[in-house]
């Protein structure tokens, strides 16, 4: 990312920081921390279970549901629902973003709407990445914006924010007209009842769902016992994630759409979707459970980078894909390997441990950090510099190689 | 008590171990220095060599045996602390030189000179937020001059970027961190930074140095006089160096770039000076130099009492 583009994150970071700074300290969001803390901790733990409960009340609700192993498979098995399809659309998702799902669906002939203003932004922009995982366009300011987005249209839009709004929103509802699939992902979903809950401020989610196929993909660590669980979840979200108590919408689908208003006669395919089918990626999270299952704790509010020294000095090409900052590239370890672990930045942490601190339900980064560290310098991969100061200091009990001892 | 310099202060900044030991033979106390000084770890551990760190520590701790230990490094007091007892299940009694500083200054052991001289000060993470020593420097500059925070202190005060073996491998990260703390600092309106871990100020001076990271390049004083040398920037290159009166004219061309790339810093943009300059320091730098204005003070008066009788 340019240091153009990474002073804009920071500005808007800092905007946000501000606008969430008493509400964080507000005795309700502390208890509330405090609960959810304890809801994913205990999911994590107890996942195995949670997934039989998940699969099980799913099917009971008519909810179609496929487990991916992999990314490739997660993507594939979306492809194959939705090959017949034109186009599709599509809400801000971090997990589509984690297997490469716009890339796969367009590179095999699906064209892929993002409906989100700030991920529809960055689609027309190649050279963007997604720069927060709720507000993916903060890396650019409106000059910027209204460049792209001229660009694309071939009109001049004014770097005004309602302009930009407008023609973008203009061109996503006409172009929704010719969607039948949406593709959305669930910030919790509730094993016990079955129900997946999404969290949206535009609106674009409700849209989705009322089409003829609603497709929910969402990682196995998004996992809750109930749905009073995943309430709680996704407001603390919303709480660090934006600095408001509550989004805009909250929608919990729990089931195809469906009535019985004739005689107790269940009719399905009344206005909203006929077929929900939730895909639930597995993607190295089990494998994470063995050795940093603590990194599945996250709850997906984008908190730990704002502050984060490193992430504020390079960007999203600190993590992997659109897992941000330190938690991603430790859970690169577990989705791909150490080398794209290291890749992704292993080496590049401070350990400073603000992340932690940030961290509404206390992911602790610089541990597993470390430990991955351990891992990558037993298996004899670590930067030339560090292996010159470990052999400096076991030569003469000092890191330096050009100070003379005293 | 063994004064355990640690290798930033042993080997890059002296100065910082030179002030500590000032300090301690002011207020009386004994210490050792230990022949040989050893390493505690701490980059080791950071680094994912763990097995060298193990060896590296128990070397260290025959050396140290039971005595108290005193520390200037921030990664220093995190390994002694919290490190040794949790890998190799043994407490070392260890002590931060602020810690100390403050107890002196209370119990009364050294008298430091009190200036209304405005001083911001940067947590080191190794100190502050893993070990939650954020009060004892804080103490020491609050009886001694006047402390402005920056917005993000404390709890969530900004790393320099030097931690975690990130200065060594990848310097260019760690310098544009440190420009970032920087300027937090800058905008206090404070022109002295002070901190307590070697690390932290190598690498906030080794930013400020690095003229390509922004527009900043260096000054440093020249002499006594209130005459400063300024590096005068173009297009972000050290181009010249100009000696500067106090009220901040342009007065003559006295070297070149090379030269004066040393200590202190100041910003110019477009041929003008912007910016202040930032001194960092250690807090037993600071506090030697308020022992040492109180000695001029205390010698003062006494040469005029000679005078008088």
């Amino acid at each position: 990312m340019k240091d153009s583009q990474i002073n804009i994150m920071n500005h808007s970071f800092a905007i946000l920081d501000n606008r969430r700074t008493t509400l964080l300290q507000d005795e309700r969001t502390v208890k509330l921390s405090e609960r959810v803390k304890k809801i994913r901790e205990k999911a994590i733990h107890h996942l195995s279970l949670l997934m039989k409960t998940a699969h099980e009340n799913l099917l009971e609700n008519g909810i179609e549901v496929i487990l991916a192993d992999d990314a490739e498979k997660a993507a594939d098995i979306i492809y194959q629902l939705v090959k017949n399809e034109a186009i599709v659309a599509k809400s801000k998702s971090n997990t589509a973003g984690e297997i490469g799902l716009t890339d796969y669906l367009e590179k095999n002939g699906v064209d892929v709407l993002e409906t989100d203003l700030g991920d529809r932004i960055v689609q027309f922009d190649p050279e963007s990445k997604p720069s927060h995982p709720i507000g993916p366009a903060s890396h650019l300011d409106m000059v910027k914006i209204a460049n792209i987005v001229s660009k694309k249209f071939d009109i001049e839009v004014k770097a005004e924010p309602r302009a930009i709004l407008d023609v973008v929103k203009a061109d996503i509802l006409e172009k929704l007209g010719h969607c039948r699939v949406g593709i959305t992902g669930a910030n919790s979903v509730a094993a016990e009842d079955g129900s997946l809950l999404m969290v949206h401020n535009e609106g674009n989610i409700s849209l989705l769902s009322m089409l003829d196929t609603h497709i929910i993909l969402v990682g196995i660590d998004k996992l809750v016992p109930t749905l009073e669980d995943a309430i709680s979840v996704v407001k603390l979200e919303t709480i660090y994630a934006t600095g408001k108590t509550v989004p805009a919408y909250m929608n919990v689908i729990s089931s195809p759409s469906k009535t019985a208003d004739i005689e107790q006669i269940l009719l399905k395919d009344m206005y909203g979707a006929k077929r929900v089918i939730a895909v639930l990626l597995d993607n190295g999270r089990r494998k994470a459970l063995e050795g940093g299952g603590e990194c599945l704790w996250c709850i997906g509010c984008g908190s730990c980078v704002v502050t984060c020294p490193v992430y504020n000095a390079l960007g999203p090409e600190f993590g992997y894909l659109r897992h941000l900052g330190g938690r991603g590239v430790v859970l690169s370890r577990f989705i791909k390997d150490m080398d794209v672990c290291i890749d992704s930045g292993l080496f590049s942490c401070t350990l400073c441990g603000q992340c932690s601190l940030e961290c509404p339900v206390e992911v602790p980064t610089s541990e597993m950090i470390e430990k991955l560290r351990r891992e990558s310098v037993k298996g004899g991969i670590s930067p030339t510099e560090h292996r010159k100061i470990k052999d400096n200091i076991k030569r003469k009990r000092s890191p330096f190689t050009d100070s003379a001892r005293s | 008590m063994i004064y355990f310099r640690g290798c930033v202060a042993r080997e890059k900044l002296q100065k910082v171990a030179m002030a500590t030991e000032e300090i301690l033979k002011e207020a009386g106390i004994d210490y050792q220095l230990l022949d040989n000084e050893g390493c505690c770890g701490s980059v080791l551990l950071r680094t994912g060599f763990q097995e060298d760190a193990l060896k590296i520590m128990l070397e260290t701790l025959k050396d140290i045996g039971e005595e108290k230990v005193l520390v200037s490094c921030a990664g220093c007091y995190r390994a002694f602390k919290k490190d040794y007892p949790e890998i190799l299940g043994k407490e070392v009694d260890v002590v931060h030189t602020s810690q100390l500083f403050a107890d002196l200054i209370k119990e009364g052991k050294i008298q430091p000179h009190v200036t209304e001289e405005r001083v911001t000060y940067h947590d080191p993470c190794h100190l502050g937020r893993h070990m939650g020593e954020y009060q004892a420097p804080r103490q020491v500059l609050e009886e001694t001059a006047i402390l402005v925070e920056m917005d993000r202190n404390r709890q969530r005060s900004r790393c320099c970027g030097a931690g975690g073996g990130v200065k060594s491998a990848f310097p260019e990260t760690s310098h544009k961190i440190a420009r970032m703390r920087l300027e937090d600092a800058e905008k206090t309106g404070a022109e002295l930074l002070v901190t307590c871990c070697p690390f932290c100020i190598l690498n906030l001076q080794s930013a400020e140095e690095d003229g390509k990271v922004s527009s900043r390049v260096q000054f440093s004083t020249a002499g006594e006089d209130s005459v400063d040398v300024v590096a005068i920037a173009a297009d972000e290159d050290v181009v010249d160096v100009v000696a500067i009166a106090a009220d901040e004219d342009v007065v003559d061309v006295v070297a070149t770039a090379d030269v004066v790339r040393g200590t202190n810093v100041g910003l110019v943009k477009d041929g003008e000076i912007t910016g202040k300059r930032m001194r960092i320091i250690d807090l037993s730098q600071f506090l030697q130099n308020r022992l040492e204005m109180k000695l001029t003070k205390r010698l003062g008066t006494e040469v005029d009492k000679e005078v008088g009788t």
